[in-house]
């Protein structure tokens, strides 16, 4: 079914726009998105660190006023990744660990919202120097390795699972 | 120096890393390079933006943590990048865009190092950056961005 929409979406006109530009489009996506990896990875990896008790004596609602450069980071790895996926679509539908990035993907984002919607105000209220609560050392352990599983699937991607959905 | 490039790229460390039919090999190790370019970059950033003014409510003082992760970031950075170079050392080694790397990642580790100097080497840090750390705050920020570029590039640049 993926590779059906892939094999589509390489046809669309904003595809091959792309595919056309590729010389200059793709090394510079890549090395924003390495660039936005650190940014998200330096601010997301602070406040996680401050979950689990690092950083005691600064209010949480305080590390999270750098949320905002995470933020960035990740639009820039969001817009650049998807550039990536509409030029060469069965690349990354082909390929089980790009999924696998996703699923990652999909649990920091699923985590980083349940921190929000279910802990955010503990989280605020709590005060400083104070040891936080096992809940939200969870939640700080959870976004660390599931960031890290993105990177790791991301950089894995050419070496492990390429190929399967190759020559479409 | 080419003779001696190709000896370390044929060397079996050399084609252990470039072409062990494992994913521990080369892909592993490009993979911690990414991981300790974050671990550089990211806590460096963020030091950098926080002396340009944003987050002013966070005292600088509480960054000081940042410059150890900073360090193990670059312990693993400089051995996975000394086995890269290993592995492609004839192929990569005398790439103009290889000496703009190493180029930018010098002159940003003398950077960082007097931006510590110049901010956390008197006691408490301050939490108004004076102009002097702010410069080198920008200078960080850009030469971090080089490093990356020039990086990236190498896979590029012929």
């Amino acid at each position: 079914m993926f590779l059906g929409f892939a094999s589509w979406l390489h046809k669309t006109p904003i595809s091959v726009a792309f595919q056309h530009q590729v010389a200059w489009l793709w090394p510079t996506c890549e090395t924003l998105h390495f660039a936005g990896l650190a940014l998200l990875l330096g601010v997301a990896g602070m406040f996680d660190l401050r979950l689990l008790g690092f950083m005691k004596r600064v209010p949480i609602s305080v590390v999270k006023d750098f949320m905002p450069w995470a933020l960035v980071g990740f639009s820039l790895n969001l817009l650049t990744g998807v550039i990536f996926v509409v030029s060469e679509p069965a690349q990354y539908f082909g390929n089980p660990t790009w999924w696998l990035k996703v699923t990652f993907l999909i649990i920091a984002g699923l985590n980083a919202f349940i921190f929000e919607t279910a802990y955010g105000r503990r989280a605020a209220a709590l005060p400083a120097g104070e040891d936080t609560p096992t809940a939200l050392k969870i939640i700080a352990g959870v976004s660390l390795i599931s960031w890290a599983g993105v990177l790791w699937a991301g950089r894995m991607l050419p070496f492990l699972g390429a190929g399967v959905g190759a020559g479409l | 120096m080419e003779q001696f490039l190709l000896q370390l790229q044929e060397s079996n460390f050399g084609v252990w890393v470039s072409s062990a039919p494992t994913l521990l090999a080369y892909p592993t190790i490009l993979m911690l390079h990414t991981v300790g370019l974050a671990m550089i970059v990211g806590p460096a950033w963020v030091l950098d933006v926080r002396l340009l003014g944003y987050g002013a409510r966070l005292p600088v003082e509480a960054l000081r943590g940042a410059f150890r992760i900073m360090w193990i970031g670059f312990f693993i950075n400089a051995s996975t990048g000394i086995a890269l170079f290993i592995s492609e050392a004839d192929d990569k080694g005398m790439k103009w865009i290889f000496w703009v790397k190493l180029a930018s990642i010098a002159l940003a580790l003398i950077v960082t190092s007097r931006l510590r100097r110049a901010v956390f080497g008197g006691g408490i840090a301050a939490d108004v950056a004076t102009p002097r750390a702010r410069s080198l705050a920008k200078a960080s920020l850009l030469l971090w961005f080089a490093a990356i570029t020039a990086g990236r590039l190498m896979a590029y640049v012929k």
